[in-house]
């Protein structure tokens, strides 16, 4: 007897996805047309200066990607598997300083050191999170989520005082060849941190869709049962904080691309508590939740970072209250969607199901 | 002993500081039903997780098929065949029937060998097979949860206390279906209900204190009014 759950055709199921991704394939030029700006840019003599709208929005987008890659490699760990580190961006950072030493402090030409840097910093993050994840993931709950934030703050020690590496100053990145350079070519990097935020987002499906996927989820519900069917939990862990470490790296690579600096700044523990809120607001244990989180915190940050508050005759500038701002909000979003926009939209419209 | 696939001797658990099992020992014959009965609070779950290796005991020996498991990790006893139905209805809310089933597998091919006998036993399923596991009702969760058991080759299956909270209609099911698995393994079943119990087991433990002072043929036990009332407090 088949006991295969019903299939919906591929295009059915993807064509919300669909629609999204090729508003933001022609989002820099339905910007550029909306506001009369170049998405390549204003030319001057033969270079192109990155100016303009589409440019400027270009950016944001770059930085949602970013984010969002690292909230979905975040959500997978902590949403779909259940395990909570508070040090995911020792993974981010590393993978940073890795690249940025293979292209400033070797000998190895650009395109060797890019190719080099890269798989270098996405290999060591793997194995970061193996060795974490083996040293720690028998503890339970919280003290893992300790000895993951002691680590990164290890690591944001030493790196904002290892000399080498210009201590707290950081470095810049100035080998980068023009295609991958956004301040040359914003086009071609915003169309490059898109594809690896799209493939990110099919991987995360196919993986958590899969026998493994299905794993995962039973060890965050109840790691005793997963272990009574037979499965070693502890390896579906580490796999799972192998994975999550590696793509939180690809997000990495990205930042210190688009930032051209390399700094202890980013190993900071902002860049864990970011894709956490993120992943809480968005919806945990959801593929679009991490998204959406990413995308609307950000936003939000952008749209008000340098507006000003008026409140009689104070003026406060919003840039220096956004933590508190981003405190409000998370509260806020914990209380009218406990379950994150996903998982509130789901259940609300469950509801509607079984009333009809 | 060797017609028993399983023998508890003498176990001690710890859980915490506080000393739950203090000497338990059970026998399970191969290819039959038996019942631990006794109070509230009295170490029967507690003596299935031990025997699972969830919590593992500090001292006695636990033989399954002659061979001790004390110790081991519960994916390695799993994977020798023994089948675990914890209490509360213990499915994967989030995942559906579907996954539900399938991750029970331990060989691929195991779900669909089986699923003709599965959805014998427990016909709902097969109609609920796309649904979260949380969206089923309690009865259709626990039946959910004995299949789970079924789906690889167990030769020894634990079930925690599957009739409570469940109506009539659907403890009868569930014990029926219980009653077939007992033709293909071995069956260690915690059952409050002393008449449900009684019908379907053929032997009994009685644990009391974390000890098991009394076990034998539970037709003996059905004879021994002054017995089941001094371990169970009913007539």
């Amino acid at each position: 007897m088949a006991v295969t759950p019903r299939k919906t055709g591929w295009l059915q199921g993807n064509g919300w996805l669909l629609v999204l991704l090729a508003l933001l394939i022609l989002f820099p030029f339905i910007v550029g047309a909306l506001t009369d700006s170049s998405p390549y840019g204003v030319a001057r003599g033969d270079r192109m200066i990155m100016r303009g709208e589409s440019v400027r929005w270009q950016s944001v987008l770059i930085e949602v990607y970013i984010l969002a890659i690292l909230t979905m490699s975040y959500n997978l760990l902590f949403g779909f598997t259940g395990v909570i580190s508070f040090g995911h961006a020792l993974f981010f950072g590393t993978a940073s300083y890795l690249f940025g030493l293979a292209l400033e402090f070797t000998e190895m030409d650009t395109g060797l050191a890019i190719v080099v840097g890269a798989v270098a910093a996405i290999v060591v993050c793997g194995l970061l999170g193996l060795l974490i994840g083996l040293v720690t993931l028998r503890l339970k709950g919280v003290y893992f989520a300790i000895f993951t934030l002691a680590v990164a703050e290890m690591f944001f020690i030493f790196l904002g005082r290892w000399q080498l590496t210009r201590a707290e100053d950081g470095f810049a990145i100035t080998d980068l060849p023009a295609w991958l350079d956004p301040t040359q070519s914003r086009l071609s990097f915003y169309y490059l941190a898109l594809v690896l935020a799209v493939l990110t987002f099919l991987f995360i499906r196919r993986l958590v869709n899969s026998p493994t996927g299905a794993v995962f989820q039973a060890i965050r519900e109840n790691e005793d049962r997963a272990q009574s069917l037979g499965y070693n939990t502890l390896n579906y862990k580490l796999f799972s904080i192998v994975i999550a470490g590696m793509l939180a790296g690809v997000a990495g690579l990205l930042q210190v691309m688009l930032n051209k600096k390399v700094g202890p700044e980013l190993l900071s523990v902002g860049y864990t508590v970011d894709p956490l809120l993120m992943t809480i607001i968005g919806g945990v244990g959801t593929l679009g939740g991490p998204i959406i989180g990413a995308a609307g915190l950000h936003l939000l940050d952008v749209f008000f970072r340098d507006r000003e508050l008026v409140l009689g005759s104070m003026t406060i500038d919003i840039a220096n209250i956004w933590a508190l701002l981003l405190g409000v909000i998370f509260i806020l979003a914990v209380i009218v969607f406990p379950y994150g926009v996903i998982g509130t939209w789901r259940r609300w419209q469950a509801r509607a199901l079984r009333k009809r | 002993m060797t017609d028993s696939i399983l023998e508890v001797r003498d176990i001690h658990t710890f859980i915490g500081q506080f000393h739950i099992l203090e000497g338990v020992s059970v026998s399970v014959p191969v290819g039959s039903i038996t019942v631990l009965l006794g109070r509230n609070g009295a170490g029967k779950t507690t003596t299935l997780r031990s025997i699972m290796g969830l919590t593992p005991p500090a001292r006695g020996q636990i033989l399954f098929d002659g061979k001790n498991i004390a110790g081991k990790h519960p994916h390695a006893i799993a994977q020798l065949g023994i089948g675990y139905v914890p209490e509360h209805r213990a499915i994967f809310r989030e995942l559906t029937v579907h996954e539900n089933l399938r991750i029970a597998e331990r060989k691929r091919g195991d779900l669909a060998r089986k699923a003709d006998f599965i959805f014998e036993l427990f016909p709902d399923l097969k109609r609920l097979i796309d649904l979260p596991g949380g969206n089923l009702s309690g009865g259709q969760q626990q039946m959910l949860a004995v299949a789970r058991a079924l789906v690889p080759d167990n030769r020894l299956l634990l079930i925690d206390e599957p009739s409570e909270g469940l109506a009539p209609v659907i403890i009868e099911q569930l014990m029926a279906a219980i009653s077939r698995l007992a033709e293909s393994s071995s069956v260690l079943l915690v059952e409050q209900n002393f008449r449900v119990a009684s019908r379907l087991a053929q032997q009994y433990v009685i644990i009391e204190e974390g000890q098991s002072p009394a076990a034998g043929k539970i037709d003996a036990l059905v004879q021994d009014a002054a017995l089941v009332q001094r371990y169970l407090g009913v007539a």
